[in-house]
């Protein structure tokens, strides 16, 4: 009974070890930059936007720039919130993580607009956060995993 | 006669097994009958005999060894230690339904596992595509290979 007991023990054991690894990995590190594009001007990019330069590239903003940098860990079904240059807020929220996959929520309040966007490690989502004013807009991208 | 018949029972008895009034009226039989004396004198000297031989044989016996060989056997391989010798595959071969219910977590956490590794990869394999679900007035979505781009509505210009 003694050694039914302390197998069981055992491979109950083995199993939370082997599902630890899933639960550790329950947070995402992200990385989550607001970054402003504008039509006029000569044609730019934010060196430290380097990274983004092909996704960017197929718009019409020519001229790029960084406005702010965040890095969150962002867990299953809680919102965190980016604050906008304009004084609005963007809500990003993990809604679902498979292994390298993750789906974001982009919502924005001020626009009752809400986006479900699937990306894997190493891509990344850009979201325009604002209406264009005067030839610029803000934009939010995240990075998973950076 | 009918005392010697009374008393012809308690002749052999042993020290402390007559009450003290029976020791006293055996006694005193005793005194007045040669015949009951002649028998309890018999059965004493049987008495001495036996115990004697019980002694004679109890000492022609060498005990020293005794311990050493009840040792010796407690010790010997095949008797007590043959629960390890047999091991853990013993233990499950002498409780199979024991070893059988102990399996059976043992075999869920394979499954976990193995679920677990298989989840994972199944993963890693590149996205045939990307799902994207949107609400409110987004209006353009560019796929590249570098990630979504999403582009407002042009409506809300100002």
């Amino acid at each position: 009974m003694i050694r039914t007991l302390f197998a069981a023990t055992l491979c109950t054991f083995l199993a939370l070890v082997a599902a630890l690894p899933t639960a550790a990995h329950a947070e995402v590190p992200v990385r989550v930059r607001v970054i402003k594009g504008s039509r006029q001007g000569p044609a730019k990019v934010d060196p430290r936007l380097e990274d983004l330069r092909r996704q960017l590239s197929p718009l019409a903003y020519v001229r790029w720039e960084q406005v702010s940098e965040h890095r969150m860990d962002l867990e299953r079904g809680r919102t965190q919130f980016v604050e906008l240059p304009d004084g609005d807020s963007a809500a990003l929220t993990l809604q679902e993580r498979h292994g390298d996959t993750v789906t974001f929520e982009v919502a924005l309040t001020s626009r009752n607009t809400q986006s479900r966007l699937t990306v894997q490690k190493g891509q990344r989502i850009v979201h325009q956060v604002t209406g264009e004013k005067k030839g610029e807009a803000l934009f939010l991208t995240v990075n998973a995993w950076p | 006669m009918k005392d010697c018949v009374r008393y012809a029972p308690m002749l052999g008895a042993r020290e402390g097994e007559l009450t003290e009034e029976e020791q006293h009226a055996l006694d005193l039989h005793l005194q007045g009958c040669a015949g009951c004396r002649a028998t309890a004198a018999e059965l004493a000297a049987l008495d001495g005999l036996v115990g004697e031989s019980l002694m004679a044989r109890a000492n022609a016996r060498d005990f020293a060894p005794f311990v050493d060989e009840v040792m010796a056997r407690v010790g010997a391989p095949g008797l007590a230690p043959a629960r390890g010798r047999r091991g853990f595959l013993g233990w499950f071969r002498t409780h199979p339904r024991a070893a059988l219910a102990s399996l059976v977590p043992f075999v869920a956490a394979v499954a976990l596992v193995v679920y677990v590794r298989l989840e994972r990869g199944g993963e890693s394999g590149p996205m045939a595509s990307l799902e994207i679900a949107t609400e409110g007035e987004v209006t353009m979505v560019l796929q590249t290979s570098d990630g979504p781009v999403v582009l407002l509505d042009d409506g809300e210009h100002s």
